[in-house]
């Protein structure tokens, strides 16, 4: 069997006394869409935390391509090829698309020590990078707080391949989009894993997971409570999973009690 | 499409508005008073804008990254205080010239410390230190005047290059490394992404901690070379030392369009801003204003503008989010 690209194990993160996420074990391969579902403070955000190098774990391992890798900040998940789209997409509107993308990895050409841009050859990959993900925006020197919600995606996950990212990882891409602006982050998201990236995706909508996940995992009380693949679980399965009226769920509460 | 916040020379409208802004002043002032218009007057301008050109500069940078500097005044006077001696104890012009940045640059580093290190409010650590340098002044002069300093520094700013005085070329000079630095390297994304929204710019990988460090230092550095020249200007240095310079930057460079929330700046429109304040403060002496209330000008047109401006800017937001339904 071949190595998962990311293997999480016995993850555990406690702030003071409070258990956000208990011995957690998970598997991420490349090429697929996994969906960690869950209600509002199921764990799911802290994991992804976790795993995007915000937060460190109390306990457990994390193994990058078979690796033990440890993360201090969102910098060492990058250089391990972890990216990481949040809810609140941490572009600056303020700054034009091709800054943003580049921004804080700029690509420079020092002369005389100065770190000069090259504004040109970051201007090109943009751009190159917009055309393969069939984003529509033909310019990127256009500021990102000009944008729309979707297209504001687009930026966000031309940062991501731009850090030749394997594996990652979007908070609600389609929380505050509209219908057509959803369909088209969906489509963004199949793409990514075309390209054998492995994508990690938080969604309340079930409709979206099962449109676009090939594997959920749904969170509940800082625990993993359930793993299936899409075609052998029904969208009323998975929501009796998160609200705890499924029988599995009740049976793990029961014990852990 | 909007374009990108980083355009700092390209002229805008807040930048054709100032233009209008200085040219309309002139003509009100030189029908107001014959004085206006003579060279001697022109040059008396000049002259008064330097220090703030450099100090609005620095204090551009700090707004831009949504940070601020209340004690650029008190940190011109020490760093004035150490020009002063330097000349004092003879040593050569050129030298002098740099004891002001240097001094500045130090000063800057410990304004970092406190605010970037310390995790303290800029307004309220720089409040503070406003506080401790004022004593410190008070204790490096004993109440008295540093006067009768000798002339070097004076004559090396006044000589000139090719026809232009040596001071308007440090003062280009310093405006052109900064322009390079925002447009050109990492550092202008870098203190825009800060002062857009801080947290963002942590979450992409900038370094900011770092930046923020650099730009008090820039500041204090800008800061204590407008040391150098109000010692060339001046000859003394005395208790009452730039106690109206954070009014006056921070006025002139919110007239100049560089928001003070943050995320946005303009170089041209600094200069422009510190030209019109001048000229508005001296024609208004020249028509029999007393002195003292050009800070009651000055306050009362920074705090126009930004009465004025706030709810343009979120006109502005409302504006943009309604096209992106």
């Amino acid at each position: 069997m071949t190595v998962p690209f990311l293997r999480a194990t016995g993850i555990t993160k406690r702030f003071g006394a409070l258990t956000a996420l208990r011995d957690v074990d998970l598997d991420i391969n490349g090429g697929e869409v996994l969906a960690l579902l869950g209600d509002n403070g199921a764990g799911k955000s802290t994991f992804i935390k976790i795993l995007a190098g915000a937060h460190p774990q109390s306990d457990g391992e994390l193994l990058v391509e078979g690796q033990p890798v440890e993360f201090s900040s969102p910098k060492d998940a990058a250089s391990s090829g972890i990216a990481t789209i949040f809810q609140e997409l941490a572009l600056s509107e303020n700054l034009s698309i091709s800054e943003n993308v580049f921004l804080g990895r700029e690509l420079k050409r020092s002369v005389l020590g100065i770190p000069f841009l090259r504004r040109k050859a970051m201007r090109e990959r943009v751009d190159g990078l917009l055309h393969e993900l069939d984003a529509h925006i033909s310019d990127p020197e256009a500021a990102v707080g000009s944008l729309s919600g979707g297209q504001r995606q687009a930026v966000a996950i031309c940062r991501a391949l731009n850090l030749n990212a394997k594996l990652v990882i979007m908070d609600e891409p389609t929380a505050a989009l509209a219908v057509a602006e959803t369909r088209k982050v969906l489509e963004l998201t199949r793409r990514l894993a075309g390209r054998g990236c492995a994508v990690v995706l938080i969604s309340h909508n079930i409709a979206d997971v099962f449109e676009v996940a090939d594997r959920m995992v749904v969170f509940r009380r800082g625990r993993k409570v359930a793993e299936r693949r899409k075609e052998d679980t029904t969208p009323e399965e998975i929501v009796s999973l998160i609200t705890g009226a499924h029988p599995d769920v009740r049976a793990l509460e029961q014990n852990n009690r | 499409m909007r374009q990108s916040s980083l355009r700092f020379v390209a002229i805008g409208g807040r930048e054709w508005a100032l233009l209008g802004a200085v040219i309309l002043a002139s003509i009100v002032f030189s029908v107001a008073s014959p004085y206006f218009v003579t060279a001697g007057n022109a040059g008396t301008i000049v002259r008064n804008s330097t220090e703030l050109m450099l100090a609005g500069l620095g204090m551009t940078l700090l707004l831009a990254m949504g940070s601020i500097d209340v004690s650029i005044g008190i940190l011109m006077g020490l760093a004035a205080i150490a020009v002063a001696h330097a000349l004092l104890a003879s040593v050569a012009p050129a030298l002098a010239l740099l004891v002001g940045p240097l001094t500045g640059a130090g000063l800057g580093l410990l304004t970092a410390l406190v605010v970037v290190r310390g995790r303290v409010p800029a307004i309220v650590g720089t409040l503070g230190l406003l506080g401790v340098y004022r004593m410190g002044v008070f204790a490096l002069l004993g109440g008295q005047w540093l006067s009768g300093l000798p002339a070097g520094l004076t004559e090396l700013l006044s000589s000139t290059i090719l026809g232009i005085p040596l001071s308007v070329l440090v003062i280009g000079l310093a405006y052109l490394a900064v322009w390079l630095a925002l447009r050109r390297t990492p550092y202008g994304p870098h203190l825009l992404s800060i002062g857009n929204a801080e947290e963002k710019a942590r979450l992409s990988g900038v370094p900011v901690t770092k930046v923020r460090i650099a730009t008090f230092v820039i500041s204090g550095a800008l800061t204590g070379l407008a040391a150098s020249f109000y010692v060339a200007s001046y000859r003394n240095v005395e208790m009452a030392i730039g106690s109206t310079l954070a009014l006056d930057a921070i006025a002139a460079v919110v007239l100049g369009g560089t928001s003070i929330m943050g995320g946005r700046c303009s170089l041209l429109g600094t200069a422009l801003g510190v030209v019109l304040l001048r000229i508005l403060q001296n024609g208004l002496l020249l028509m029999g204003v007393p002195s003292l209330w050009q800070p009651v000008v000055t306050g009362a047109l920074l705090i126009s503008v930004l009465a004025l401006e706030l709810p343009v800017s979120r006109l502005g937001d409302m504006k943009e989010k309604w096209m992106q339904r």
